[in-house]
């Protein structure tokens, strides 16, 4: 009992994370049909820019949450601003060529990005200052840290944050229709090339902010930490239904929980064996995944 | 207006490289380009992933000690380096060590991870050429009966007698859990110690497996605080693995002692754990840094930055092949061996003499993370406590 506690305490916090990175995958293939390879590396520059606009602040001396704060708003800023630039230089002039050239362009930029940050940021690990959040207490014997607080709290505000545009705002439901039919939507005055744009430049964002818990939840951050971490949100999206945003938070939470409940009942050593035997597992009974539907009247 | 915002985003993406303020700069010297004459020596090490730190501490080492032994070396240098990557990785590993023979090295110092040092002696004894390593200390690698292979680290077998020893005699525990995370170097070490512990009569509670690379170790954490066991062995394969475990350790409030080895020995631990990594144990090679022989590495290494766990071995590894190559006054392989063999002099990190096997003798001692910086803490000789 101690144990399925404390794994769903870890899980809940894991799945959140993969959950906002998933996110972004699934926005930008709903919206365009593409996978964005270079997503997980727009999460670990979000990481890196945290620890650089933390440190700063913390050495010049501000409480904590003002740091955490100020940090997340300014890193996600960049973060949106990175993917939009990268969206208008490397995928629009492609919009109208081959889907397959698009792919390889974004394995292209998530190897440019990655290398960038490795040369600018230096091959080591960075650590994040710490004394940010810590202590926690227990709960039928699983132990909670307040950072886990912390992250679940961040993650639940950005994902309300997320339906809220994306199904009650006029910006939301011209990012449904442009999923649904971009030549119809243009047609009754939605700028198309606008709401793409913003839909990295808010998939960039949810990443940016997971890459900043991450790093601190974690500790540190390494230049190459967006690859495995995307190719596990990746799959979570296409559990969830590639497209589907709902799908895609679910799951995120669901390949956190196999991680951890896997790790914590079989063996630590395959989990994420078991993580990608459900999802094959799933992908055959249902091929788009929990929540995808052939019709498309729930993507962005 | 279009033009303008065209010109934005590509500011953006250059800002993206340029945003680097305060990231390390301590990187690359390069070596001048190789002449045709001289003594060309090779390192391997990982040089990108995750274990660049280490890697970058044996190629720096290597350079140190060419920068010292280049004046002695008269008409036989000069000396240049040749620096491949092996991304601890065998395969990587294996190429690398072809590109070395191909670019005609007489020498190669390296590799870090034993899983990337053993493969990669295949090749590099067919072709004759030395290989000392600085830092893999599983026991295959000397046990092959290659005519070339030195080491001047010492052996897992006798690292694992010195933390079972310390286990028992001096925290007295009575059970033990161990993880590591499945190299040749970390799971070999861990079922030494296993094996080793429950003949000496430990309770070993478990024996878990993660995998490289991992961050999250909560539910491996999970099983050990309910098993409570008197001490935790961690056997990571580097210092960037080890920290966040030791974050996790101290944020679920688990109480145990923890013994941990050679390679989460580096400065780096420190940095990234900071408060976490206090009280930490672990086993390395006993240096003595006042005497001559280390200050003169450390003058040598000053303007590469901190000296990390294997720099001084790296260092004395280049020094050894250089000092035999000047004595036998050729790169000729067998006139160098034999060379080789008589050397016993005092290196920055111990005094270098090697055995047939190739390999240089253990002096593991018990070391102790302590306001944040490793301190010696017990001797397994004598077992005794350091005196301050």
């Amino acid at each position: 009992m101690e144990v399925f506690l404390q794994q769903l305490v870890n899980g809940i916090t894991l799945g959140g994370v993969y959950a906002l990175v998933a996110l972004g995958y699934t926005m930008v293939y709903g919206i365009i049909q593409l996978i964005n390879f270079a997503h997980g590396e727009i999460f670990a520059a979000g990481g890196y820019m945290g620890v650089i606009l933390i440190s700063w602040m913390v050495a010049q001396g501000y409480p904590p949450f003002v740091c955490l704060g100020v940090a997340l708003v300014l890193a996600m800023g960049y973060c949106a601003l990175l993917a939009m630039a990268v969206e208008k230089l490397v995928y629009k002039p492609l919009r109208s060529s081959s889907r397959l050239s698009v792919l390889l362009s974004a394995l292209g930029m998530s190897i440019f990005l990655q290398n960038g940050l490795m040369l600018t940021q230096g091959v080591y690990d960075r650590a994040y200052p710490g004394e940010m959040v810590r202590g926690g207490f227990e709960i039928g014997g699983a132990m909670v840290s307040y950072m886990q607080i912390v992250i679940v709290g961040i993650t639940v505000v950005l994902l309300v944050g997320l339906n809220t545009l994306v199904f009650k705002t006029r910006v939301g439901k011209a990012m449904r229709a442009t999923a649904q039919d971009k030549t119809m939507s243009a047609l009754v005055g939605i700028n198309a090339s606008r709401i793409i744009s913003m839909t990295f430049a808010i998939g960039a964002a949810l990443a940016c902010a997971a890459g900043i818990m991450v790093g601190m939840y974690y500790g540190s951050v390494r230049y190459d930490m967006g690859f495995v971490l995307g190719v596990k949100a990746f799959s979570a999206a296409v559990l969830g239904g590639i497209g589907n945003i709902t799908g895609a938070m679910l799951g995120g939470l669901i390949i956190g929980m196999i991680e951890v409940f896997a790790a914590g009942y079989i063996s630590s050593e395959y989990k994420d064996v078991f993580a990608f035997i459900i999802l094959i597992g799933v992908l055959y009974f249902m091929p788009t995944g929990i929540m995808g539907e052939n019709v498309d009247d729930t993507r962005v | 207006m279009k033009r303008a915002l065209y010109f934005l985003s590509l500011l953006l993406l250059v800002s993206f490289v340029a945003v680097g303020c305060g990231g390390e700069k301590k990187e690359e010297k390069k070596a001048e380009a190789p002449k045709a004459t001289g003594i060309k020596i090779g390192s391997l090490s990982p040089l990108t992933g995750q274990y660049a730190a280490d890697g970058n501490d044996i190629k720096n080492g290597v350079l140190a000690a060419i920068e010292v032994m280049n004046p002695e070396m008269g008409a036989l240098g000069p000396v240049t380096l040749q620096a491949e990557d092996t991304s601890c990785d065998p395969r990587q590993a294996v190429a690398a060590a072809n590109k070395l023979i191909s670019e005609k090295v007489t020498a190669v110092i390296g590799a870090y991870c034993s899983s990337a040092t053993i493969p990669a002696a295949e090749p590099l004894m067919a072709a004759k050429i030395f290989m000392i390593t600085p830092a893999s200390t599983n026991e295959k690698v000397t046990e092959s009966g290659h005519k070339y292979m030195y080491r001047t680290c010492g052996r897992d077998d006798d690292q694992s007698k010195a933390a079972v020893k310390f286990t028992q005699e001096y925290l007295k525990a009575k059970t033990i859990y161990l993880v590591d995370d499945k190299t040749t170097y970390s799971q070999g070490l861990a079922d030494n110690v296993e094996k080793l512990a429950s003949a000496a009569g430990l309770k070993v509670l478990g024996h878990e497996h993660v995998n490289q690379g991992d961050k999250d170790f909560s539910a491996v954490l999970t099983k050990v605080k309910a098993a409570k066991p008197d001490v935790f062995y961690v056997s990571l394969q580097n210092s960037a693995a080890a920290a966040p475990m030791l974050i996790q350790i101290a944020r679920m409030g688990i109480k145990t002692k923890i013994l941990a080895q050679d390679a989460v020995y580096h400065p780096q631990l420190m940095e990234l754990a900071k408060k976490d990594a206090e009280g930490v144990f672990l086993t390395f090679g006993y240096t003595d840094k006042e005497t001559a022989s280390y200050k003169k590495f450390a003058d040598a290494y000053k303007k590469l930055g901190e000296p990390g766990a294997y720099s001084a071995y790296a260092y004395d590894s280049a020094v050894a092949y250089l000092k035999a190559v000047k004595a036998a006054g050729s790169t000729d392989p067998e006139k160098v061996k034999a060379e080789l063999m008589k050397l016993d002099f005092a290196g920055a990190s111990k005094q270098i003499k090697y055995k047939e096997n190739g390999d240089s003798g253990s002096n593991y001692v018990i070391q102790v993370v302590k306001d944040g910086k490793f301190d010696n803490f017990w001797n397994p000789e004598t077992g005794q406590l350091y005196k301050k």
